[in-house]
């Protein structure tokens, strides 16, 4: 046998011992789907209260932006995996909620404060007559800001979303403190029961780099749709 | 149509305007001229509250508008505007620009507000840019389809401020040719702007307006003619 075929053998019952062997690769397909179903309900509630605060952060009442500003601090000031055991521990404690969409909510409360700050800067990117135009239609404030200032201010931070939705879900990886089944904790899970580390642990980083691959693919198609009012 | 009265706006320590009083009637197509930073456009600004007002008193309709009792966005609904850089919405459509004020307030349908659209295009001869961006008109285009946003809200009054300035000068023709059409149309019109021969020939009316008053006013013939102001003549002896 040569080296290489004896190394393929190996490698190949490793393999089949992590991946195959008493269904395991069931544990990470579950993970794949717990890590996709945090990550999406995370990012929306990021966006939604990624925008409420740079509402606030760009209010004229200083009562509201010192309350934004309070909450960008806090936040940015404090570990997420801090964050996340305080929010399942402590104050979703006593709530009869879904583990998955408990972890949800904290990413999301987490990713809200750096979405703030990037919806903040999109906003103050858009000239300040698309603003003017808007209000001397007769569209209040309201409706100048969801029609005309933020579609704009979109376009603009598209890349930047996209960066936080990714670092995002690599941060879910942490989702295992609190009891949850994602793709990393299987990972562990795997390493434990095989005292083998080296095959799950890359099996772990090769899903993780394909899913964010296929979605840096498809955010990037989205990108080109946003820009399509560009062409020349 | 609109009363101004003892109209002031200060942007902190800086006086811009120092006591305008004005009245302009349905029909009537004033243009405000004057050097630049006379206060002008700020005063155009203050008659739809682009601008707060510091003190005096702005009426539209006989109805008092500088007051949070009433809701400015009902009366600038009837008041249309054209602004020097455009300001078009680039993430729209041409249509899109036109019917989303109409449609969004609910002033007319999807269906009418398109058909009011295309007829509007058509009235300053974009017909064929309908599906096209903003960023693909030249100067002089975007300013006909800004015209054309602001109609088509169907507003009693129409203020320009400084429609031309930012154009390409082959292009200042055009925009003017759809605002004359507009004079005759009967719309009431408020227009500062440097081309004075096109307030010579299409203004009611002519203020020059300096230091954040207004110097004087009278018809294109009197004022360009025979000004008595000597501000007034020091001014038209530069621009004309």
């Amino acid at each position: 046998m040569t080296a290489f075929q004896e190394w393929f053998t190996d490698f190949s019952n490793l393999f089949y011992k992590c991946f195959i062997r008493e269904d395991r690769y069931k544990l990470l397909l579950e993970g794949i789907g717990v890590t996709i179903k945090v990550s999406l309900l995370a990012v929306l509630i990021g966006i939604l209260i990624g925008m409420l605060v740079a509402l606030c952060n760009l209010s004229k009442r200083k009562l509201i932006r010192f309350f934004g500003s309070v909450y960008t601090d806090v936040i940015r000031g404090t570990p997420s995996v801090t964050q996340l055991m305080i929010i399942y521990f402590v104050i979703f404690a006593t709530v009869d909620l879904d583990k998955w969409i408990i972890a949800a909510i904290a990413f999301g409360i987490n990713s809200g404060a750096y979405v703030s700050e990037i919806i903040r800067a999109g906003i103050l990117s858009v000239d300040h007559g698309q603003t003017e135009a808007g209000r001397s239609l007769g569209l209040n404030a309201f409706q100048t800001m969801t029609r005309i200032v933020i579609p704009q201010a979109v376009k603009n931070i598209f890349p930047a979303l996209c960066n936080e939705f990714i670092v995002l879900i690599k941060e879910t990886a942490i989702v295992g403190y609190v009891g949850l089944m994602d793709i990393q904790k299987a990972g562990d899970f795997i390493k434990s029961a095989t005292f083998n580390a080296f095959m799950p642990l890359f099996g772990t980083a090769v899903i993780y780099y394909i899913l964010i691959k296929i979605l840096t693919l498809l955010l990037r198609r989205i990108e080109i749709v946003l820009r399509k009012s560009d062409i020349r | 149509m609109i009363k101004v009265k003892n109209l002031h706006k200060k942007f902190g320590d800086l006086n811009v305007l120092n006591g305008i009083d004005e009245h302009i009637s349905p029909g009537e197509v004033v243009v405000v001229i004057g050097p630049s930073g006379s206060g002008k456009s700020t005063f155009l600004r203050c008659l739809n509250l682009l601008e707060d007002v510091t003190e005096g008193e702005i009426y539209v309709d006989d109805q008092l508008i500088n007051t949070p009792k009433i809701d400015i966005n009902k009366v600038r609904q009837k008041m249309g505007m054209v602004f020097q850089q455009f300001n078009l919405f680039p993430h729209l459509t041409i249509m899109d620009n036109i019917t989303l004020a109409p449609v969004l307030l609910k002033k007319m349908t999807k269906d009418q507000a398109v058909k009011t659209g295309h007829d509007l295009l058509k009235r300053v001869n974009l017909a064929d840019k309908a599906q096209a961006y903003p960023a693909q008109l030249s100067g002089g285009q975007k300013q006909r389809v800004a015209i054309a946003r602001a109609l088509a809200m169907s507003p009693e009054i129409m203020l320009f401020d400084e429609p031309t300035s930012a154009l390409d000068p082959e292009m200042v023709g055009e925009v003017l040719d759809v605002m004359k059409d507009l004079a005759r149309s009967g719309m009431t019109m408020v227009i500062v702007t440097h081309e004075m021969g096109f307030a010579r020939e299409v203004a009611s009316r002519v203020l020059f307006v300096d230091q954040g008053v207004i110097m004087e006013s009278g018809t294109p013939e009197e004022v360009f003619s025979n000004p008595k102001n000597e501000r007034t003549k020091l001014f038209l002896s530069k621009v004309l």
